[in-house]
């Protein structure tokens, strides 16, 4: 068993305690002079027991929980992804496309039919999205089913 | 006397028709929810929150129908303990047990049966007990100073891990990540700009709804993905129900000490659910003795653990309203409903929002009672959707808290944030930190600097205040034993577990 993953996760958070720390020393003095307790005081403890737990974690590091292998990431990296893109896409192609899109894909990825899995994705956004503008009265984006 | 008076104001919030509706309806997708395997109570309720605010609900009626949720998740938590042999959540590990074994021979529909009267008792017990103890407590609370809260939520943050958790120091890593983030935005008392880096978004600070929904439901999703556990697993079919009376009495006796007991646990910081459903699993079979055939398929095996879980879930509801100060996952999700709505949770709580509390209060009751309803005759529907696959079933859900997210503030720059907590809190479940402190950091952030700040200001910069006073003190002894426990008794309690566990696999 490898004790990598705590080792670079604890340097990493490290390094963050580090310049947390020093983002708080360059905070301005507030208005009417410095208090007992200033806006810094918290961060600076903060960025103390960051780094002490830090430092415990790259001594003591537990063992590794296994990575996914490459095939699993590349589906990892293609369900954060779609998720990007469902975010980035969903004014301009409407709520309805951009669901059956995202949702079709992830579904499919996870192992159902491509048919079966875009047909999910278009009910399940065509659904929500009555339920929505017409149930709630909160209208989500129709984006390119709208009609000028 | 005054207790009847406030919970006869609650009765009255409940029984509105409006409120009885949510009730109805949280309840129902709490028992979903709880069903359903990698949908956690706490995910379940993260994922309605932004709905609820949506919907524009009264602050009454959307916490009454967030803790019809919470409600709902536990008994759920158990259908596919049952017949899957997974736990639907963490506490209804147990339940596995004898649940499983008892479906296998046949008698799913009678351990189903047995466990919802079982839940029922122990909700019914620890609600009882939440009435007669939370206004005790809250007006112990209002003794509390500056310095006391601060102590406090140290406490909450030490116990937080459990007895169970593995690393402590990993929980307060999680914490302290959880509190820097918090401290992202204007700084309240001095107009400050703390680590903003001149992004307009950030100048408010890092909404937790956001981080709570990504945290949870996006790393789920993710995790689902690894796992390939995208086509579920199979599942025992129901027979008809074939439930005597003597069989429903020969339990009762195990649900009231179980309720009792799962109360207790609920109550006590760092105990939570899932130890309160395994010391009332092991104490039953001390109890019964050579009689019982635990681990075989004894319904007082199945009663047992789930009147403890139920228990602890109410119990758990007491540091919450009283002191709010979270004890478990769920609840902490709640107190971000709180705090939200712009309520101050805490002992004050009880006199300034009356109203609010004893309704949730007398919706749990009314809750309770609707939840046995629903889940004696309608368990055909919820095993029905337990049998869709999560590969239809997780996008969705991720769907779901997209449009929650989204309708917020329609801001696709919080979709995006949400996907980053998402990803984050992937890495940290990799690296066993759990998300329960970093979430209750977020949370309790601004006011456990609030109180330093009182508590300093009043002191003039002396640090000492933080433990001069007796009551200070015990909360900083009682959070250090809190951390220290975990390294000498979890172990031990922790082998346990997973040996009881082991034997049914």
């Amino acid at each position: 068993m490898s004790k990598f993953n705590d080792r670079v996760f604890g340097l990493v958070m490290l390094v963050i305690a580090v310049a947390y720390y020093y983002g708080a020393t360059q905070f301005p003095v507030p208005f009417g002079g410095s208090e007992a307790v200033g806006p810094e005081t918290f961060p600076k403890l903060l960025a103390v027991i960051l780094a002490v737990c830090s430092l415990y974690m790259i001594v003591k590091p537990d063992a590794d929980n296994p990575w996914p292998v490459a095939t699993t990431f590349l589906e990892l990296g293609i369900a954060v992804v779609v998720l990007i893109a469902y975010a980035l896409l969903l004014e301009p192609l409407g709520f309805i496309i951009s669901t059956m899109l995202a949702v079709g894909t992830l579904c499919w990825r996870m192992g159902a039919k491509p048919v079966k899995a875009y047909l999910t994705g278009l009910i399940s956004g065509a659904v929500v999205f009555v339920l929505f503008t017409y149930g709630l009265e909160l209208p989500l984006p129709l984006g390119l089913l709208e009609i000028n | 006397m005054e207790t009847l008076h406030y919970l006869s104001i609650g009765f009255g919030v409940a029984l509105q028709p409006e409120n009885l509706m949510f009730a109805l309806m949280g309840c129902f997708i709490g028992t979903l929810i709880g069903a359903l395997p990698g949908l956690g109570p706490a995910n379940g309720v993260a994922i309605l929150i932004p709905l609820a605010f949506t919907l524009g609900l009264k602050p009454e009626t959307a916490l009454i129908m967030l803790t019809a949720v919470y409600a709902g998740a536990m008994y759920g938590g158990r259908i596919s303990s049952i017949l899957l042999n997974i736990p639907g959540d963490e506490p209804a590990m147990m339940t596995c047990l004898d649940g499983y074994p008892m479906a296998r021979k046949g008698k799913a529909a009678e351990a189903l049966a047995i466990s919802a009267i079982a839940s029922f008792m122990g909700s019914l017990i620890a609600t009882i007990g939440l009435i007669l103890l939370a206004p005790l407590l809250a007006r112990f609370a209002l003794t509390f100073g500056p310095a006391e809260y601060f102590a406090l939520f140290v406490l909450a943050f030490a116990t937080l891990g459990g007895i169970t958790g593995k690393n402590p120091m990993k929980t307060l890593m999680a914490a302290a990540i959880g509190l820097i983030i918090a401290t992202v935005g204007i700084d309240l008392s001095t107009g400050t700009q703390r680590y903003t880096f001149n992004v307009l978004e950030l100048y408010e600070g890092v909404d937790f709804i956001i981080a709570i929904v990504g945290l949870f439901a996006v790393s789920e999703l993710l995790f689902f993905i690894e796992e390939k556990a995208g086509a579920g697993r199979e599942m025992i079919k129901v027979n008809p129900l074939k439930l005597k009376w003597r069989e429903i009495v020969a339990i009762l006796p195990t649900t009231i000490r179980g309720g009792l007991v799962g109360f207790i646990a609920g109550v006590l910081p760092g105990a939570g659910a899932s130890l309160g459903s395994f010391i009332t699993y092991t104490l039953e079979k001390k109890i019964v003795g050579k009689k019982g055939y635990f681990g075989e398929g004894d319904p007082r095996g199945v009663a047992a653990p789930e009147s403890g879980n139920n228990g602890a879930s109410s119990g758990a509801l007491v540091p919450m309203l009283t002191l709010g100060v979270p004890g478990s996952g769920t609840t902490a999700v709640l107190l971000a409903m709180l705090v939200s709505l712009n309520i101050t949770p805490g002992p004050l709580m009880f006199t300034q929002n009356a109203e609010l509390v004893w309704g949730v209060i007398a919706a749990l009751l009314v809750g309770n009672f609707m939840l046995l309803l629903l889940n004696i005759p309608l368990v055909g529907v919820f095993v029905k959707i337990l049998s869709v696959p999560p590969m239809y079933l997780l996008p969705i859900v991720t769907m779901v808290a997209f449009v929650g997210i989204y309708s917020i503030s329609h801001s696709t720059f919080d979709l995006y944030f949400m996907i980053a907590f998402g990803v984050g809190g992937y890495i940290l479940r990799k690296l066993e930190i759990p998300l329960v402190p970093v979430i209750l950091g977020l949370l309790l952030g601004p006011e456990m600097e609030k109180n330093l700040r009182h508590a300093m200001q009043i002191s003039d910069g002396d640090w000492s205040v933080l433990w001069s006073s007796g009551l200070s003190i015990g909360l900083w002894a009682v959070a250090i034993i809190g951390l220290l426990l975990p390294v000498i008794v979890g172990p031990i309690l922790r082998r346990r577990m997973q040996a009881a566990k082991s034997k049914v696999d």
